[in-house]
Order: structure tokens, then C-alpha cells, then sequence
């Protein structure tokens, strides 16, 4: 066997008494196991172990006056800090969210999570950025164009009623009476007073007057107001100009003209092909003052 | 004392004391050789263990000794050549040889302790770990904060030159 190996074994004090005669056979090794064996009767001078204490517990003493003051001074500034830290926190972090919308506006941006929110005109939307990774909840007031990403429940809070979903891209329209969603991709579910319903993609819920309407009729990626149009479907002519109060900045006046349906669009960048697309199937006309719009219907012919 | 709790309180600072101070003690005297020194150190590391005893358990204790004393030693530049002592009590074995035995034998004690005392620092410090107080290569290793295989290389090389200074054994 290895005599080095013997050797360390022996310093560890493993080695049996025939490796140490092995050993021993070396001379070389032999002597190392002399040297090894004498060093341990050698021993240090004796360490003062109670002197020693005393002058110990001496430094301790006059250290730990020190350290007290210190230790004031130092939580003192932990304090400040954290008050300060604290504040900040608070003075940029906190408080809720609030994007609103004039008549003829509309504004386009993202939520925490990435998700897409295009806000029609006259419209408001509130909700708390800090703890948005916790809740995805905002309130609605108006209508607004939604692309969810997909993560946890996402919840449109409006007056008239809760849609929660998981992913997807959907439009609320939530005035007065009349609450209207529509799904162009997944599956919307809307809480409206103590029903669930389910909206699938393609379909329309409309809640007029508290009744609910369920219809198929979408052939489109997102609503047309996000394109810059409003496209209606034998609507009531007041919800009509309703709206085109909402993209134009004008007033309108229409005295004499009935109640009439309206099936069409118009379009957002231009107030007199906007009133033409609305008058002219409906056999009326207009005059326009400033922002002043009165309609009346067509003479003769 | 549990594991966990540090060593804030008077009577579990006082065990440790009781316990490593005088192994503390001895394993700063195997590197300097100064006795006034050492009990410096030794003063000085338990006020460093006192000061951070909150952040030291009571487990920790021991090897944060061993890194503060070697840190402290490692500052202070003059050293001293180590003197050791022949311990009578240990040598009852001897006692029935013939006086030209005992003779030689004061001779080669007086020869060693030359030898360790020239040896270098790195050599002399586990040589000594070893011998003197019995501890195993790996409880040495871990005290120097270096490998086993190093704690053999260095035993070796300490065996061998004492050797050769000794000259015929």
C-alpha cells in the first residue's frame, strides 16, 4: 500500500496497527512518524483564559456605549428613509386612473397588462393602475372598443351592467337606457341585474328598456366607430343624431320631421357627407349656421 | 443553547468564550508565536462577535472566530517565532529509559521544536492544528478556508523539512 497514504491516514488518526508497521519499515517514513508522533507531547504556553474575560468584557463595555448611540442614529435614519420611500411610493403610485373623452374625440391606449382600449367620443373610463395586475376591473361610462389579453378575469364595470371575459376583443356602448355588447372574438359574459348571459363571438346583446335582445349580425373585426364610421340597423332617428351629436361638435334641431328609422352609416371626418348619408334616405334635408343644424323634411317633388 | 438563536445573550456569549477561546487562542499563537498578540486577537474577535452578534447564530459562532482571528492576524505584520513547550504530562512513557536516552530524547525535542518554530506560517499553522490539537485535515480546512487536498500538501511538506532539519533520527 501507499506509505504517503499510510501516512495522512495516520495524522487523521485512522491508521490500524499494521499499516503503522508498515510504516515504520521506511526509513523515511519511520521518520516522519517520529516527528509526527513527538510533536504531539509539544504544547503551547498557557492561555489566560480569566484574565483574558476581564479585559474582554472591558472592550465590550466601552464598545457597546458606542454602539448605542449609533444604533439611535441609525434607526433615526432607517425611519426617514422609509418615510421618504414611502411617500414617493405613494405620491406617484397611487389614486385612480381616469381617461375621458369630449364630443368629437376619441382616444386609443393600453392598460397595464397590454391590453387595447379605444374609447369613443363622450365616454369615460376609470380604474386603479396600481393594483391592476390584481384585479383587471375598470368602470365604463359611454362605449368603448376592448382587445383583451388573455390572463386573469377582465371585468367592465357601467351603470347598466358588469361584462367580464377572459380574452378577447369586444365593444361596450353603455348610455342612458340602452346597453349594447358586442363580441368580435371569444366569449363575452355579461351580468346584467341578476342574469348571466353569455355573448359569443359574431353576436350582439342589446338591453333596451330592460329587455334583452340577442342578436347574430356581425360580419366585422371591431366595430365601426373605430374606423370612423357609426353604423346603424333600423334605428330611431334621436339615436342617430344622438350620436352625430357625439362626433361633431354641433347642435341640431329637428322639429317636424317624425319618427323615422334609420338603417345605414356615417362617416366621422365630415359633417356634410355625415348629414347627406343620414338625410338622404330618409327623404330630408338640412341647413347648416355655424354649429347650429336644423333638419326638416324635403319639400315637393 | 439551540442552533438557532445567536449569541446576544450574556450566557450564551460567555459559553462560547468558555468553550473555543483557548483553541482560538492556541490556533493564533501556532501562527505568531507572541502570547500578547494573541490574547489581542482573541480579545479582539470576541468583541467583533459581540458587536455582530446578531447576525451570528450560535452554530456559526465558532468558524466566524476562527475567520475573524486569522482576518485580525493577517493585518498585523510583525511575527514572532513560535516557542513551544515540552508537556511533561504527556511523556510518562518515557520515564523508564536510560539516561543517555533521555538525554538524546531533550535533544531531539530541542531540535524539533527549532525545526516548527522556522517552519513557515502556512506550513507551521496545520502541522500544529493536527498535532497539537488533533483535529482532522477536513476541521482544518474548513478553519483555513482551504481545500483538504491542500491540508495534505502542506502536512507533507512540513513533515519533510522538519525531517531534513532534524537531520538523522
Amino acid at each position: 500500500m501507499d506509505k504517503n497514504y499510510i501516512l495522512h491516514k495516520y495524522l487523521n488518526g485512522n491508521a490500524s496497527p499494521e499499516e503503522l508497521q508498515l510504516l515504520k519499515e521506511s526509513p523515511e517514513y519511520a521518520g516522519y512518524f517520529k516527528i509526527a508522533a513527538a510533536s504531539e507531547n509539544l504544547d503551547t504556553p498557557v492561555f489566560n483564559k480569566e484574565g483574558n474575560f476581564e479585559h474582554l468584557t472591558a472592550k465590550i463595555d466601552q464598545s457597546s456605549k458606542v454602539r448605542k448611540i449609533s444604533f439611535v442614529k441609525s434607526f433615526v435614519r432607517i425611519a426617514a428613509m422609509v418615510t421618504i420611500l414611502l411617500g414617493g411610493y405613494y405620491f406617484f403610485f397611487s389614486g385612480n386612473t381616469t381617461v375621458k373623452t369630449d364630443v368629437a374625440h376619441k382616444e386609443s391606449f393600453s392598460l397595464p397588462d397590454k391590453s387595447e382600449v379605444v374609447l369613443n367620443a363622450q365616454s369615460e373610463i376609470f380604474y386603479d393602475q396600481k393594483n391592476w395586475e390584481k384585479k383587471r376591473s375598470l368602470n365604463l361610462k359611454g362605449e368603448a372598443y376592448f382587445k383583451v389579453e388573455k390572463g386573469e378575469k377582465f371585468s367592465v364595470i357601467t351603470p347598466q351592467g358588469t361584462v367580464s371575459v377572459l380574452g378577447t376583443q369586444f365593444n361596450v356602448f353603455a348610455r342612458d337606457s340602452t346597453f349594447v355588447v358586442k363580441c368580435f372574438e371569444g366569449l363575452v359574459r355579461v351580468a346584467f341585474n341578476d342574469t348571466l348571459v353569455n355573448v359569443p363571438f359574431g353576436n350582439v346583446l342589446e338591453i333596451r328598456n330592460n329587455e334583452l335582445i340577442m342578436k347574430t349580425e356581425l360580419h366585422q373585426d371591431s366595430p365601426n366607430w373605430v374606423l370612423n364610421e357609426s353604423r346603424f340597423q333600423n334605428a330611431s332617428l334621436a339615436t342617430v343624431l344622438a350620436e352625430l351629436k357625439r362626433q361633431y361638435p354641433v347642435n341640431i334641431t329637428a322639429p317636424n320631421v317624425g319618427d323615422k328609422k334609420f338603417t345605414g352609416a356615417f362617416t366621422h371626418t365630415d359633417l356634410k357627407v355625415a348629414l347627406r348619408s343620414i338625410c338622404d334616405p330618409l327623404k330630408l334635408d338640412f341647413t347648416i349656421n355655424g354649429d347650429e343644424i336644423n333638419l326638416y323634411a324635403k319639400q315637393g317633388k | 443553547m439551540s442552533e438557532l438563536e445567536n449569541v446576544c445573550k450574556k450566557e450564551h456569549f460567555n459559553k462560547v468564550y468558555n468553550d473555543h477561546s483557548q483553541a482560538i487562542w492556541r490556533f493564533i499563537y501556532f501562527k505568531c508565536g507572541d502570547q500578547a498578540q494573541a490574547d489581542d486577537l482573541v480579545q479582539e474577535s470576541y468583541v467583533k462577535l459581540w458587536q455582530n452578534c446578531a447576525k451570528v447564530s450560535a452554530s456559526k459562532a465558532k468558524s466566524y472566530l476562527y475567520t475573524v482571528a486569522n482576518n485580525l492576524f493577517l493585518n498585523e505584520v510583525a511575527h514572532k517565532k513560535v516557542v513551544l513547550q515540552h508537556a511533561n504530562s504527556k511523556k510518562k512513557t518515557f520515564n523508564n529509559q536510560s539516561p543517555e536516552y533521555l538525554l538524546e530524547e531533550k535533544e531531539f525535542y530541542e531540535k524539533l521544536q527549532a525545526a516548527i518554530a522556522n517552519l513557515s506560517e502556512t506550513q507551521r499553522t496545520p502541522f500544529l492544528l493536527n498535532r497539537i490539537e488533533g483535529k482532522k485535515y477536513s476541521e482544518i480546512a474548513e478553519i483555513l478556508g482551504i481545500s483538504v487536498k491542500a491540508v495534505e500538501k502542506r502536512m507533507s511538506q512540513a513533515l519533510a523539512i522538519l525531517r531534513k532539519e532534524i537531520g538523522n533520527i
